[in-house]
């Protein structure tokens, strides 16, 4: 994994014992997970009574040091002789290593989910409802006398849901039921390659 | 059914005895033209100064053929119920003759034209779908997540010619469950309840 300086030289301070001791180095570590995975900003997040004697500015580069890292493992999908590998040659003690590395793999599949969720994606069809009604009549025409279906797509861009409604006839509908079920073969043949 | 003419109605269609078969004949082919098209008052002016007659009596003629014909189309009225209903005009034997008949050969035709006026929601026209593997993106690489890209083509309302497009996503599961659910929206056809109601409601 490629690491700027400044990130190498934050997480060097991270593995030196005497600067981050016992207590604060498995702190600023779970300072560090928490922070990537809740969804608010929080600007205290580094006012933990294990951090508070370190020298702040210390602090933060090796907090920013540290999310960095995690981030871009998770990004590349590296696995734990990886990221094992890359902690020694930045002077981490076996222990710290194993640490570390318990705790990434915890965290890495949320990690992973975050990541993916960010992008612009078309919406993503979740539901569908569907109504069978009569048309009898209407303004302008009478003695229609016609089934027809309301359909409404239940979609969701971003969190955002969406309906995307339309009408059909059953011909109409049989022709979109088919359609699904060839594209649902499809993945199936898909699947067994 | 009978149609109802009010008497505003009568009054323009008064003016119709009062010319020439032919002339009617060539009101009755505007009016449908006007139907397709939408009217044009350069015709009404150049008929009104052939036949000698205010514009305005022209106009009213035309329109009461045209509202005669969308009201008669619109009830789907029958042959027998049209000419009682003309009766009450007072014209003509082969005035009556000639409405029908212009009756007959367009009232399926009017009626297209009025369902494209009522109908103001999306209709399904189209769907085209492709299946995906998604690799990686900006934030994350070594990524295997299968994708299916729907791109629902809809005619939109009034003009039934605009084609509007949404392109969606979804996975395989979810796919499924559409399909399902799908399926058993058109099972709710073949159900007894609405067979009975389809059959009766005529």
């Amino acid at each position: 994994m490629e690491l700027s300086e400044s990130v190498q030289r934050g997480l060097q301070s991270l593995a030196d014992p005497s600067v981050f001791d016992q207590t604060s180095f498995p702190a600023l570590l779970d300072v560090s997970f928490r922070s990537l995975l809740s969804s608010h900003a929080d600007s205290g997040v580094l006012d933990q009574s294990e951090l508070k004697q370190l020298d702040q500015i210390l602090l933060k580069q090796s907090h920013t040091a540290a999310t960095t890292f995690i981030l871009e493992a998770v990004k590349q999908n590296a696995d734990k002789s990886t990221v094992s590998s890359c902690l020694e040659e930045l002077t981490f003690s076996a222990e710290r290593i194993e640490i570390f590395c318990s705790t990434y793999q915890k965290h890495k599949k949320e990690l992973e989910h975050l990541l993916a969720s960010i992008g612009r994606q078309p919406p993503h069809v979740n539901d569908v409802s569907w109504r069978l009604q009569y048309h009898m009549k209407n303004g302008q025409v009478d003695k229609v006398n016609e089934p027809f279906y309301l359909i409404s797509l239940n979609a969701e861009s971003k969190g955002i849901p969406e309906d995307i409604n339309f009408t059909c006839t059953m011909e109409q509908l049989q022709d979109l039921v088919g359609k699904l079920k060839d594209a649902a073969k499809s993945v199936e043949k898909a699947s067994q390659m | 059914m009978l149609l109802v003419l009010s008497e505003e109605h009568k009054e323009h269609l008064s003016f119709l005895p009062k010319v020439d078969v032919a002339v009617v004949a060539e009101f009755g082919r505007i009016a449908l033209e006007f139907l397709r098209r939408g009217t044009s008052r350069k015709i009404y002016e150049g008929a009104a100064r052939k036949l000698c007659v205010p514009v305005e009596m022209v106009q009213h003629g035309v329109e009461g053929l045209m509202f005669l014909m969308t009201e008669s189309s619109k009830h789907m009225i029958s042959e027998v119920d049209f000419l009682d209903s003309v009766l009450v005009l007072g014209f003509g034997e082969e005035l009556n003759q000639i409405l029908l008949q212009l009756y007959l050969q367009h009232h399926s035709q009017i009626r297209s034209v009025l369902t494209l006026l009522s109908s103001n929601m999306p209709a399904y026209h189209n769907v085209e779908w492709r299946l995906d593997v998604q690799l990686a993106s900006r934030s994350i690489r070594h990524q295997a997540i299968p994708m299916l890209t729907l791109r629902l083509l809809l005619t939109r309302g009034r003009d039934g010619s605009t084609d509007h497009s949404r392109v969606l996503q979804t996975d395989p599961s979810t796919l499924l469950h559409l399909i399902s659910t799908l399926e058993a929206a058109l099972a709710a056809m073949k159900t007894s309840h609405t067979r009975r109601i389809l059959r009766n409601i005529k």
